[in-house]
Protein backbone atom coordinates (compact mmCIF):
# COMPACT_ATOMS: atom_id res chain seq x y z
CA UNK A 1 0.00 0.00 0.00
CA UNK A 2 1.12 3.44 -0.45
CA UNK A 3 1.36 6.00 2.04
CA UNK A 4 -0.02 9.65 1.74
CA UNK A 5 3.33 11.21 1.71
CA UNK A 6 4.14 9.12 -1.27
CA UNK A 7 0.97 10.03 -2.99
CA UNK A 8 1.55 13.26 -2.43
CA UNK A 9 4.96 13.11 -3.65
CA UNK A 10 4.48 11.17 -6.66
CA UNK A 11 1.29 12.85 -7.64
CA UNK A 12 3.17 16.41 -7.59
CA UNK A 13 6.21 14.93 -9.91
CA UNK A 14 3.38 13.67 -12.16
CA UNK A 15 2.45 16.50 -13.27
CA UNK A 16 1.74 19.21 -10.31
CA UNK A 17 -2.27 17.40 -9.31
CA UNK A 18 -1.53 20.11 -6.21
CA UNK A 19 -2.17 23.09 -8.51
CA UNK A 20 -5.00 22.25 -10.01
CA UNK A 21 -7.42 24.99 -9.58
CA UNK A 22 -10.79 23.85 -7.95
CA UNK A 23 -9.45 20.28 -7.31
CA UNK A 24 -10.93 19.21 -4.05
CA UNK A 25 -7.44 17.68 -2.74
CA UNK A 26 -8.07 18.96 1.31
CA UNK A 27 -10.91 16.50 1.21
CA UNK A 28 -8.45 13.67 0.21
CA UNK A 29 -6.36 14.76 3.26
CA UNK A 30 -8.32 12.44 6.04
CA UNK A 31 -8.67 9.62 3.75
CA UNK A 32 -6.72 6.70 2.58
CA UNK A 33 -5.85 6.99 -0.93
CA UNK A 34 -5.26 4.11 -3.83
CA UNK A 35 -3.81 4.79 -6.92
CA UNK A 36 -4.09 2.66 -9.80
CA UNK A 37 -2.34 2.29 -13.06
CA UNK A 38 -3.96 0.79 -16.00
CA UNK A 39 -1.90 0.41 -19.28
CA UNK A 40 -3.02 -1.13 -22.51
CA UNK A 41 -2.96 -1.91 -25.70
CA UNK A 42 -5.22 -3.48 -28.66
CA UNK A 43 -4.69 -5.37 -32.45
CA UNK A 44 -1.44 -5.53 -31.60
CA UNK A 45 -1.19 -7.94 -34.51
CA UNK A 46 2.16 -10.38 -34.57
CA UNK A 47 3.66 -7.07 -34.29
CA UNK A 48 6.82 -8.68 -32.33
CA UNK A 49 9.49 -6.17 -34.33
CA UNK A 50 8.96 -1.98 -34.93
CA UNK A 51 7.78 -1.27 -38.37
CA UNK A 52 10.94 -1.14 -40.59
CA UNK A 53 12.37 2.48 -41.27
CA UNK A 54 11.31 2.65 -45.10
CA UNK A 55 9.68 6.23 -44.86
CA UNK A 56 6.31 5.13 -43.75
CA UNK A 57 4.65 6.14 -41.41
CA UNK A 58 4.93 4.51 -38.35
CA UNK A 59 8.60 3.73 -38.94
CA UNK A 60 10.93 2.58 -36.24
CA UNK A 61 7.82 2.47 -34.07
CA UNK A 62 6.38 -0.20 -32.31
CA UNK A 63 7.78 -3.82 -31.37
CA UNK A 64 8.16 -6.26 -28.09
CA UNK A 65 10.87 -4.99 -27.25
CA UNK A 66 10.68 -1.09 -27.23
CA UNK A 67 7.00 -1.76 -25.33
CA UNK A 68 8.83 -3.96 -22.66
CA UNK A 69 11.15 -1.90 -21.42
CA UNK A 70 8.51 1.24 -21.15
CA UNK A 71 6.27 -1.28 -18.75
CA UNK A 72 9.50 -1.74 -17.02
CA UNK A 73 10.07 1.55 -16.77
CA UNK A 74 6.62 1.86 -15.51
CA UNK A 75 6.56 -0.41 -12.69
CA UNK A 76 9.77 1.17 -11.11
CA UNK A 77 7.78 3.99 -11.27
CA UNK A 78 4.14 2.82 -10.07
CA UNK A 79 3.25 0.61 -7.04
CA UNK A 80 0.06 -0.94 -8.91
CA UNK A 81 -0.02 -1.58 -12.44
CA UNK A 82 -2.58 -3.45 -14.45
CA UNK A 83 -1.65 -4.31 -18.03
CA UNK A 84 -4.29 -5.20 -20.10
CA UNK A 85 -4.95 -6.37 -24.21
CA UNK A 86 -7.91 -5.59 -25.84
CA UNK A 87 -7.27 -8.69 -28.57
CA UNK A 88 -6.42 -9.33 -32.04
CA UNK A 89 -2.82 -10.20 -30.74
CA UNK A 90 -2.61 -12.42 -33.84
CA UNK A 91 -1.84 -11.93 -37.26
CA UNK A 92 -0.57 -9.83 -39.46
CA UNK A 93 3.67 -10.29 -39.93
CA UNK A 94 5.24 -13.43 -40.99
CA UNK A 95 6.02 -14.63 -37.48
CA UNK A 96 2.48 -15.84 -37.35
CA UNK A 97 2.73 -17.46 -40.19
CA UNK A 98 5.71 -19.66 -38.81
CA UNK A 99 5.11 -19.88 -35.22
CA UNK A 100 1.29 -20.03 -35.11
CA UNK A 101 1.30 -16.88 -32.19
CA UNK A 102 3.76 -18.66 -29.78
CA UNK A 103 6.20 -15.86 -29.04
CA UNK A 104 3.24 -12.98 -29.46
CA UNK A 105 2.31 -15.07 -26.08
CA UNK A 106 5.45 -15.42 -24.75
CA UNK A 107 6.28 -12.33 -25.20
CA UNK A 108 2.88 -11.16 -23.43
CA UNK A 109 4.24 -13.50 -20.26
CA UNK A 110 7.43 -11.62 -19.95
CA UNK A 111 5.87 -8.30 -19.77
CA UNK A 112 3.68 -9.57 -17.15
CA UNK A 113 -0.03 -9.61 -18.85
CA UNK A 114 -2.67 -9.04 -16.38
CA UNK A 115 -5.69 -10.25 -19.24
CA UNK A 116 -6.48 -10.09 -22.32
CA UNK A 117 -9.78 -10.50 -24.51
CA UNK A 118 -10.10 -12.46 -27.73
CA UNK A 119 -10.24 -10.54 -30.92
CA UNK A 120 -11.71 -12.09 -34.11
CA UNK A 121 -8.16 -12.39 -35.75
CA UNK A 122 -7.19 -14.56 -32.89
CA UNK A 123 -9.48 -17.47 -34.16
CA UNK A 124 -6.99 -17.35 -37.39
CA UNK A 125 -5.15 -20.66 -36.10
CA UNK A 126 -8.70 -21.89 -35.12
CA UNK A 127 -10.15 -22.47 -31.85
CA UNK A 128 -7.68 -25.17 -31.25
CA UNK A 129 -5.08 -22.90 -32.68
CA UNK A 130 -5.00 -20.28 -30.18
CA UNK A 131 -6.18 -23.30 -27.27
CA UNK A 132 -2.79 -24.29 -27.77
CA UNK A 133 -1.03 -21.30 -27.11
CA UNK A 134 -2.64 -21.01 -23.90
CA UNK A 135 0.16 -23.02 -22.23
CA UNK A 136 2.71 -20.09 -23.02
CA UNK A 137 -0.03 -17.29 -21.18
CA UNK A 138 0.84 -16.24 -17.87
CA UNK A 139 -2.18 -14.29 -17.98
CA UNK A 140 -5.85 -14.99 -18.05
CA UNK A 141 -8.12 -14.67 -21.29
CA UNK A 142 -10.99 -13.08 -20.09
CA UNK A 143 -14.42 -13.84 -22.33
CA UNK A 144 -17.82 -13.07 -21.32
CA UNK A 145 -19.88 -13.37 -24.59
CA UNK A 146 -18.26 -16.72 -26.46
CA UNK A 147 -19.85 -19.77 -25.28
CA UNK A 148 -16.75 -22.36 -25.70
CA UNK A 149 -19.01 -25.77 -25.45
CA UNK A 150 -17.38 -28.45 -26.87
CA UNK A 151 -14.71 -26.65 -28.47
CA UNK A 152 -11.25 -26.83 -27.32
CA UNK A 153 -11.24 -23.67 -25.42
CA UNK A 154 -13.83 -25.25 -23.04
CA UNK A 155 -12.84 -24.34 -19.93
CA UNK A 156 -9.69 -22.40 -20.72
CA UNK A 157 -11.06 -18.98 -20.60
CA UNK A 158 -13.15 -17.15 -17.81
CA UNK A 159 -15.80 -14.45 -18.29
CA UNK A 160 -14.53 -12.28 -15.91
CA UNK A 161 -11.41 -11.92 -13.28
CA UNK A 162 -11.16 -10.00 -9.45
CA UNK A 163 -7.49 -8.85 -9.36
CA UNK A 164 -6.66 -7.14 -6.30
CA UNK A 165 -3.96 -4.43 -6.17
CA UNK A 166 -3.08 -2.65 -2.89
CA UNK A 167 -6.49 -2.50 -1.00
CA UNK A 168 -8.47 -2.18 -4.47
CA UNK A 169 -10.52 -5.15 -6.21
CA UNK A 170 -10.62 -4.71 -9.15
CA UNK A 171 -13.09 -6.62 -11.35
CA UNK A 172 -12.58 -7.18 -15.29
CA UNK A 173 -14.26 -8.99 -17.81
CA UNK A 174 -14.15 -9.24 -21.46
CA UNK A 175 -16.46 -8.94 -24.84
CA UNK A 176 -15.76 -10.63 -28.40
CA UNK A 177 -17.37 -9.54 -31.45
CA UNK A 178 -19.95 -11.30 -33.75
CA UNK A 179 -18.02 -13.87 -35.57
CA UNK A 180 -21.00 -14.87 -38.02
CA UNK A 181 -19.73 -12.73 -40.80
CA UNK A 182 -16.25 -11.94 -39.59
CA UNK A 183 -14.66 -15.17 -39.22
CA UNK A 184 -14.85 -18.53 -41.25
CA UNK A 185 -17.11 -21.02 -39.50
CA UNK A 186 -14.10 -23.22 -40.02
CA UNK A 187 -12.60 -21.46 -37.56
CA UNK A 188 -14.50 -21.10 -34.88
CA UNK A 189 -16.46 -24.14 -34.81
CA UNK A 190 -19.15 -24.53 -32.50
CA UNK A 191 -18.66 -21.30 -30.67
CA UNK A 192 -21.51 -19.12 -30.02
CA UNK A 193 -21.89 -15.53 -29.41
CA UNK A 194 -24.24 -14.21 -27.52
CA UNK A 195 -25.37 -10.56 -27.25
CA UNK A 196 -22.78 -8.52 -25.46
CA UNK A 197 -25.00 -5.56 -23.87
CA UNK A 198 -27.27 -8.14 -21.54
CA UNK A 199 -23.78 -10.00 -20.70
CA UNK A 200 -21.73 -6.89 -19.82
CA UNK A 201 -24.72 -5.39 -18.05
CA UNK A 202 -24.82 -8.65 -15.58
CA UNK A 203 -21.14 -9.31 -15.43
CA UNK A 204 -20.51 -5.67 -14.56
CA UNK A 205 -23.65 -5.78 -11.78
CA UNK A 206 -21.84 -9.13 -10.38
CA UNK A 207 -18.61 -7.64 -10.09
CA UNK A 208 -19.77 -4.69 -8.27
CA UNK A 209 -22.30 -5.15 -6.32
CA UNK A 210 -21.88 -8.57 -5.18
CA UNK A 211 -18.37 -8.88 -5.55
CA UNK A 212 -17.96 -5.66 -4.34
CA UNK A 213 -15.06 -4.70 -6.79
CA UNK A 214 -14.19 -1.05 -6.45
CA UNK A 215 -13.91 -0.58 -10.31
CA UNK A 216 -15.05 -2.90 -13.27
CA UNK A 217 -13.29 -2.79 -16.45
CA UNK A 218 -14.13 -3.86 -19.44
CA UNK A 219 -11.85 -5.38 -22.29
CA UNK A 220 -13.85 -5.40 -25.56
CA UNK A 221 -12.85 -6.27 -28.81
CA UNK A 222 -16.28 -4.77 -30.42
CA UNK A 223 -15.20 -1.44 -32.31
CA UNK A 224 -15.18 1.81 -31.47
CA UNK A 225 -18.05 3.13 -33.35
CA UNK A 226 -19.97 2.56 -36.66
CA UNK A 227 -21.87 4.25 -38.98
CA UNK A 228 -25.07 2.32 -38.53
CA UNK A 229 -26.05 1.17 -35.00
CA UNK A 230 -23.77 -2.08 -34.78
CA UNK A 231 -22.72 -2.69 -31.48
CA UNK A 232 -19.71 -1.14 -30.33
CA UNK A 233 -17.86 0.58 -27.33
CA UNK A 234 -19.88 4.00 -27.45
CA UNK A 235 -23.14 2.05 -27.99
CA UNK A 236 -22.55 -0.20 -24.73
CA UNK A 237 -21.01 2.69 -22.77
CA UNK A 238 -24.32 4.40 -22.82
CA UNK A 239 -26.44 1.05 -22.87
CA UNK A 240 -24.31 -0.28 -20.12
CA UNK A 241 -24.18 0.43 -16.13
CA UNK A 242 -21.80 -0.57 -13.63
CA UNK A 243 -19.22 -0.37 -16.19
CA UNK A 244 -16.17 2.33 -15.30
CA UNK A 245 -14.00 1.75 -18.14
CA UNK A 246 -13.81 -0.12 -21.37
CA UNK A 247 -10.76 -0.59 -22.93
CA UNK A 248 -11.20 -1.46 -26.60
CA UNK A 249 -10.19 -2.62 -29.85
CA UNK A 250 -10.69 -4.47 -33.41
CA UNK A 251 -11.61 -0.64 -35.12
CA UNK A 252 -7.97 -0.06 -34.62
CA UNK A 253 -9.24 3.76 -33.30
CA UNK A 254 -6.22 6.23 -32.75
CA UNK A 255 -8.07 8.22 -29.68
CA UNK A 256 -6.09 11.30 -28.64
CA UNK A 257 -7.97 11.08 -25.32
CA UNK A 258 -10.19 8.26 -24.14
CA UNK A 259 -13.85 9.42 -24.75
CA UNK A 260 -16.32 9.61 -21.77
CA UNK A 261 -19.56 8.79 -22.19
CA UNK A 262 -22.59 8.75 -19.39
CA UNK A 263 -24.45 5.39 -19.30
CA UNK A 264 -27.88 4.62 -18.33
CA UNK A 265 -27.55 6.18 -14.62
CA UNK A 266 -25.79 8.94 -16.10
CA UNK A 267 -22.36 8.00 -14.40
CA UNK A 268 -19.41 8.14 -16.56
CA UNK A 269 -17.75 5.26 -18.50
CA UNK A 270 -14.34 6.03 -19.81
CA UNK A 271 -13.53 4.51 -23.45
CA UNK A 272 -10.07 3.91 -24.82
CA UNK A 273 -8.31 2.32 -27.80
CA UNK A 274 -4.95 2.89 -29.19
CA UNK A 275 -4.67 2.42 -32.80
CA UNK A 276 -2.87 -1.09 -33.56
CA UNK A 277 0.03 -2.65 -34.17
CA UNK A 278 1.49 -1.58 -31.00
CA UNK A 279 2.85 1.82 -32.03
CA UNK A 280 0.56 2.95 -29.27
CA UNK A 281 0.49 2.11 -25.65
CA UNK A 282 -2.58 3.87 -23.63
CA UNK A 283 -2.22 4.39 -19.71
CA UNK A 284 -4.85 5.46 -17.48
CA UNK A 285 -4.13 6.59 -14.33
CA UNK A 286 -6.92 6.04 -11.57
CA UNK A 287 -7.34 7.23 -7.89
CA UNK A 288 -9.63 5.89 -5.21
CA UNK A 289 -10.48 6.93 -2.14
CA UNK A 290 -11.96 4.59 1.08
CA UNK A 291 -14.41 7.54 2.16
CA UNK A 292 -17.70 8.38 0.63
CA UNK A 293 -17.41 10.84 -1.57
CA UNK A 294 -20.27 12.77 -1.29
CA UNK A 295 -18.62 15.87 -0.45
CA UNK A 296 -17.53 16.02 -4.54
CA UNK A 297 -21.03 17.78 -4.99
CA UNK A 298 -20.66 18.89 -8.44
CA UNK A 299 -19.13 16.57 -11.49
CA UNK A 300 -16.00 18.21 -12.89
CA UNK A 301 -12.61 18.35 -14.98
CA UNK A 302 -9.63 19.67 -14.51
CA UNK A 303 -7.18 19.84 -16.71
CA UNK A 304 -3.94 19.21 -14.63
CA UNK A 305 -0.99 18.56 -17.28
CA UNK A 306 -0.40 19.44 -20.68
CA UNK A 307 2.80 18.46 -22.29
CA UNK A 308 4.49 16.97 -25.34
CA UNK A 309 8.16 16.40 -25.58
CA UNK A 310 9.76 15.07 -29.00
CA UNK A 311 12.31 12.55 -28.76
CA UNK B 1 12.08 8.48 -26.76
CA UNK B 2 9.07 10.45 -28.00
CA UNK B 3 6.20 10.65 -25.84
CA UNK B 4 3.09 12.46 -26.59
CA UNK B 5 1.88 13.20 -22.95
CA UNK B 6 -1.44 14.36 -22.11
CA UNK B 7 -3.37 14.06 -18.98
CA UNK B 8 -6.61 15.49 -17.23
CA UNK B 9 -8.26 14.51 -14.21
CA UNK B 10 -12.03 14.17 -14.20
CA UNK B 11 -13.22 14.15 -10.78
CA UNK B 12 -16.14 11.72 -10.99
CA UNK B 13 -19.71 12.29 -9.22
CA UNK B 14 -19.84 8.41 -8.23
CA UNK B 15 -20.76 7.59 -5.04
CA UNK B 16 -19.56 4.17 -4.23
CA UNK B 17 -22.16 1.47 -3.24
CA UNK B 18 -21.71 1.46 0.68
CA UNK B 19 -20.65 -2.24 0.45
CA UNK B 20 -17.45 -0.58 -1.75
CA UNK B 21 -14.65 -0.16 0.33
CA UNK B 22 -12.83 2.34 -2.62
CA UNK B 23 -14.22 4.52 -5.11
CA UNK B 24 -13.15 6.29 -7.68
CA UNK B 25 -12.24 10.15 -7.39
CA UNK B 26 -10.20 11.31 -10.45
CA UNK B 27 -8.39 9.63 -13.42
CA UNK B 28 -5.64 10.81 -16.09
CA UNK B 29 -4.22 9.43 -19.08
CA UNK B 30 -1.26 9.25 -20.78
CA UNK B 31 -0.28 8.20 -24.09
CA UNK B 32 2.89 6.93 -25.23
CA UNK B 33 4.57 6.43 -28.88
CA UNK B 34 6.78 3.12 -28.35
CA UNK B 35 9.72 3.89 -29.94
CA UNK B 36 12.11 3.52 -27.17
CA UNK B 37 14.85 1.65 -27.19
CA UNK B 38 13.98 -2.03 -26.74
CA UNK B 39 14.47 -4.10 -23.25
CA UNK B 40 17.77 -6.38 -24.14
CA UNK B 41 15.68 -9.41 -22.64
CA UNK B 42 12.68 -9.43 -24.97
CA UNK B 43 15.00 -8.64 -28.04
CA UNK B 44 17.27 -11.54 -26.68
CA UNK B 45 14.08 -13.95 -26.65
CA UNK B 46 13.34 -12.98 -29.94
CA UNK B 47 16.80 -13.43 -31.68
CA UNK B 48 15.93 -16.83 -32.63
CA UNK B 49 13.11 -16.25 -33.56
CA UNK B 50 14.06 -13.61 -35.95
CA UNK B 51 16.79 -14.90 -37.36
CA UNK B 52 15.14 -18.02 -38.73
CA UNK B 53 12.07 -15.95 -39.88
CA UNK B 54 14.69 -13.23 -41.48
CA UNK B 55 16.51 -15.72 -43.58
CA UNK B 56 12.98 -17.09 -44.74
CA UNK B 57 11.09 -13.78 -45.08
CA UNK B 58 13.88 -11.18 -45.87
CA UNK B 59 13.86 -12.79 -50.32
CA UNK B 60 13.09 -10.18 -52.89
CA UNK B 61 10.75 -10.59 -55.21
CA UNK B 62 10.99 -7.37 -57.23
CA UNK B 63 10.50 -3.55 -56.77
CA UNK B 64 7.76 -0.95 -57.01
CA UNK B 65 8.90 2.23 -58.31
CA UNK B 66 6.14 4.03 -56.40
CA UNK B 67 4.38 3.52 -52.95
CA UNK B 68 1.34 1.62 -53.01
CA UNK B 69 -1.15 2.73 -50.59
CA UNK B 70 -4.62 1.60 -49.07
CA UNK B 71 -7.60 3.90 -49.33
CA UNK B 72 -10.68 3.75 -50.70
CA UNK B 73 -12.52 4.09 -53.12
CA UNK B 74 -10.18 3.15 -55.18
CA UNK B 75 -6.09 2.48 -53.92
CA UNK B 76 -3.27 1.12 -55.66
CA UNK B 77 -2.22 -1.81 -53.29
CA UNK B 78 -6.12 -2.96 -53.68
CA UNK B 79 -5.48 -2.76 -57.59
CA UNK B 80 -2.70 -4.70 -57.42
CA UNK B 81 -4.22 -7.50 -54.88
CA UNK B 82 -7.55 -7.54 -57.33
CA UNK B 83 -5.63 -7.46 -60.56
CA UNK B 84 -3.08 -10.47 -59.72
CA UNK B 85 -6.01 -12.68 -58.69
CA UNK B 86 -8.67 -12.08 -61.60
CA UNK B 87 -5.81 -11.92 -63.97
CA UNK B 88 -4.39 -15.40 -62.83
CA UNK B 89 -7.75 -17.06 -62.77
CA UNK B 90 -8.61 -15.37 -66.16
CA UNK B 91 -5.80 -17.61 -67.53
CA UNK B 92 -8.05 -20.71 -66.30
CA UNK B 93 -11.25 -19.73 -66.87
CA UNK B 94 -11.47 -17.22 -69.50
CA UNK B 95 -15.77 -16.61 -68.67
CA UNK B 96 -14.44 -14.51 -65.58
CA UNK B 97 -15.90 -11.28 -66.01
CA UNK B 98 -14.63 -9.47 -62.89
CA UNK B 99 -12.56 -10.02 -59.74
CA UNK B 100 -13.37 -8.24 -56.04
CA UNK B 101 -11.27 -7.91 -53.48
CA UNK B 102 -12.42 -7.08 -50.03
CA UNK B 103 -10.79 -3.50 -48.63
CA UNK B 104 -10.44 -5.30 -45.01
CA UNK B 105 -8.19 -8.19 -46.58
CA UNK B 106 -5.54 -5.41 -47.44
CA UNK B 107 -3.55 -5.42 -44.06
CA UNK B 108 -0.67 -3.19 -44.70
CA UNK B 109 -1.25 0.58 -45.11
CA UNK B 110 1.26 0.90 -47.67
CA UNK B 111 4.31 -0.59 -49.25
CA UNK B 112 7.27 1.65 -49.65
CA UNK B 113 8.94 2.53 -52.46
CA UNK B 114 11.86 0.03 -53.60
CA UNK B 115 12.69 -3.45 -53.10
CA UNK B 116 9.57 -5.93 -52.44
CA UNK B 117 10.66 -8.97 -49.33
CA UNK B 118 8.38 -12.28 -49.34
CA UNK B 119 8.04 -11.16 -45.37
CA UNK B 120 6.53 -7.89 -47.16
CA UNK B 121 3.87 -10.15 -48.90
CA UNK B 122 3.03 -11.76 -45.83
CA UNK B 123 2.52 -8.83 -44.16
CA UNK B 124 0.59 -7.60 -47.20
CA UNK B 125 -1.92 -11.07 -47.04
CA UNK B 126 -1.58 -12.76 -43.77
CA UNK B 127 -4.28 -15.17 -44.60
CA UNK B 128 -3.82 -18.39 -46.41
CA UNK B 129 -7.16 -17.48 -48.51
CA UNK B 130 -7.85 -19.34 -51.64
CA UNK B 131 -9.31 -17.93 -55.06
CA UNK B 132 -12.98 -18.79 -55.91
CA UNK B 133 -15.04 -18.33 -59.07
CA UNK B 134 -18.66 -17.60 -57.96
CA UNK B 135 -21.47 -17.94 -60.08
CA UNK B 136 -23.34 -14.70 -59.19
CA UNK B 137 -27.08 -13.71 -60.78
CA UNK B 138 -27.20 -9.97 -62.06
CA UNK B 139 -29.83 -9.82 -59.17
CA UNK B 140 -27.53 -10.59 -56.26
CA UNK B 141 -24.42 -8.77 -58.72
CA UNK B 142 -25.94 -5.78 -57.92
CA UNK B 143 -26.71 -6.12 -54.33
CA UNK B 144 -23.33 -6.37 -54.29
CA UNK B 145 -22.31 -3.62 -55.69
CA UNK B 146 -24.14 -2.07 -53.27
CA UNK B 147 -22.49 -3.98 -50.43
CA UNK B 148 -19.22 -3.05 -52.25
CA UNK B 149 -20.44 0.93 -52.43
CA UNK B 150 -21.90 0.89 -48.38
CA UNK B 151 -18.64 -0.34 -47.38
CA UNK B 152 -17.04 2.94 -49.08
CA UNK B 153 -15.39 0.63 -52.14
CA UNK B 154 -13.67 -2.26 -52.36
CA UNK B 155 -10.78 -3.39 -55.18
CA UNK B 156 -12.32 -4.36 -58.38
CA UNK B 157 -11.11 -5.79 -61.92
CA UNK B 158 -13.38 -5.13 -64.44
CA UNK B 159 -16.07 -3.34 -63.02
CA UNK B 160 -16.96 0.42 -62.76
CA UNK B 161 -19.27 2.26 -60.67
CA UNK B 162 -19.87 5.70 -59.27
CA UNK B 163 -20.58 5.47 -55.24
CA UNK B 164 -23.91 8.05 -54.54
CA UNK B 165 -25.43 8.14 -51.22
CA UNK B 166 -23.72 4.88 -50.20
CA UNK B 167 -25.31 2.91 -53.46
CA UNK B 168 -23.75 2.03 -56.71
CA UNK B 169 -24.70 3.91 -59.20
CA UNK B 170 -23.80 3.26 -63.56
CA UNK B 171 -22.75 -0.10 -62.77
CA UNK B 172 -20.61 -1.38 -65.58
CA UNK B 173 -19.27 -5.51 -66.10
CA UNK B 174 -16.91 -6.46 -68.19
CA UNK B 175 -17.41 -2.71 -70.43
CA UNK B 176 -21.49 -3.10 -70.47
CA UNK B 177 -24.10 -2.12 -68.28
CA UNK B 178 -25.03 -4.54 -65.60
CA UNK B 179 -27.71 -6.69 -66.83
CA UNK B 180 -30.19 -8.70 -64.00
CA UNK B 181 -31.15 -11.21 -66.05
CA UNK B 182 -27.59 -12.46 -66.70
CA UNK B 183 -25.51 -14.42 -64.49
CA UNK B 184 -21.58 -13.58 -63.82
CA UNK B 185 -18.86 -15.14 -63.34
CA UNK B 186 -16.55 -13.26 -60.50
CA UNK B 187 -13.62 -14.17 -59.32
CA UNK B 188 -13.34 -13.58 -55.48
CA UNK B 189 -11.24 -14.74 -52.07
CA UNK B 190 -12.66 -17.74 -50.57
CA UNK B 191 -13.48 -15.72 -47.58
CA UNK B 192 -15.96 -12.88 -48.73
CA UNK B 193 -17.37 -16.23 -51.04
CA UNK B 194 -18.34 -18.16 -47.74
CA UNK B 195 -20.20 -15.05 -46.29
CA UNK B 196 -17.43 -12.80 -45.06
CA UNK B 197 -17.79 -9.44 -44.78
CA UNK B 198 -21.04 -9.35 -44.51
CA UNK B 199 -21.74 -10.88 -48.25
CA UNK B 200 -23.95 -13.17 -46.94
CA UNK B 201 -25.74 -13.46 -50.25
CA UNK B 202 -23.10 -15.72 -51.49
CA UNK B 203 -23.23 -18.60 -48.93
CA UNK B 204 -25.69 -20.59 -51.46
CA UNK B 205 -24.85 -20.00 -54.51
CA UNK B 206 -22.85 -22.40 -56.98
CA UNK B 207 -18.87 -21.96 -56.19
CA UNK B 208 -15.64 -23.18 -57.04
CA UNK B 209 -12.74 -23.08 -55.02
CA UNK B 210 -9.06 -23.49 -56.70
CA UNK B 211 -6.38 -24.52 -54.63
CA UNK B 212 -4.51 -21.76 -54.91
CA UNK B 213 -3.55 -19.51 -51.97
CA UNK B 214 -3.71 -15.83 -52.74
CA UNK B 215 -0.66 -14.62 -51.53
CA UNK B 216 1.14 -17.24 -53.98
CA UNK B 217 -0.58 -15.55 -56.87
CA UNK B 218 0.73 -12.11 -55.47
CA UNK B 219 4.50 -13.47 -55.03
CA UNK B 220 4.20 -14.90 -58.64
CA UNK B 221 2.61 -11.66 -60.00
CA UNK B 222 5.66 -9.62 -59.12
CA UNK B 223 8.20 -12.29 -59.65
CA UNK B 224 7.06 -12.30 -63.47
CA UNK B 225 7.53 -8.48 -63.70
CA UNK B 226 11.06 -9.08 -61.98
CA UNK B 227 11.62 -11.38 -64.35
CA UNK B 228 10.85 -8.80 -67.40
CA UNK B 229 12.84 -6.16 -65.51
CA UNK B 230 9.43 -4.28 -64.81
CA UNK B 231 8.54 -2.50 -61.48
CA UNK B 232 5.43 -2.86 -59.88
CA UNK B 233 3.05 -0.01 -60.48
CA UNK B 234 -0.84 -0.31 -60.36
CA UNK B 235 -2.46 2.95 -61.91
CA UNK B 236 -6.17 4.69 -59.85
CA UNK B 237 -7.91 4.56 -63.31
CA UNK B 238 -11.24 5.47 -61.89
CA UNK B 239 -12.72 2.01 -61.14
CA UNK B 240 -15.15 3.23 -58.40
CA UNK B 241 -15.24 6.50 -57.81
CA UNK B 242 -17.76 8.98 -55.62
CA UNK B 243 -19.70 10.94 -56.98
CA UNK B 244 -18.86 14.84 -57.04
Amino acid sequence: MQDRRSFIKKATIGGGLLLAGGFPFESFAGERIQKLTILHTNDVHSRLEPFPMDGGKYEGQGGAAARAALISQIRKEEEHVLLLDAGDIFQGTPYFNMYKGEPEIKAMSMMRYDACTMGNHDFDAGVEGFAKQLPNANFQVLIANYDFTGTALEGQTQPYTIIEKGKLRIGIFGLGIELQGLVSPNAFGLTKYLDPIPVANATAELLKRRKNCDMVICLSHLGYEYQNNKVSDVILGKESTNIDLILGGHTHTFLDHPTVVRDKNGAEVTINQVGWAGVRMGRLDYFFSSKNGSELSNSQSVIINKETSAK
Amino acid sequence: MRIVICTYISCLLLLAACSNQYHITGHSDKQYAVSNTGDSNMLKFLQPYKQSMDSQFSVILGRCDTILYKSQPECTLGNFMVDAMTEALRKKDATIEAGVFNYGGIRLPYIGTGDITLGKIFELMPFDNLVCIIDIPGDTMLKFCNHIAAYGGWPVNGIQFTIKDKQAQQIVINGKPLDTHKTYHIAVNDYIAGGGDNCSFFINLHKQTENILIRDILIAYIKTLSKQNRPLHPYIEKRIQNAG
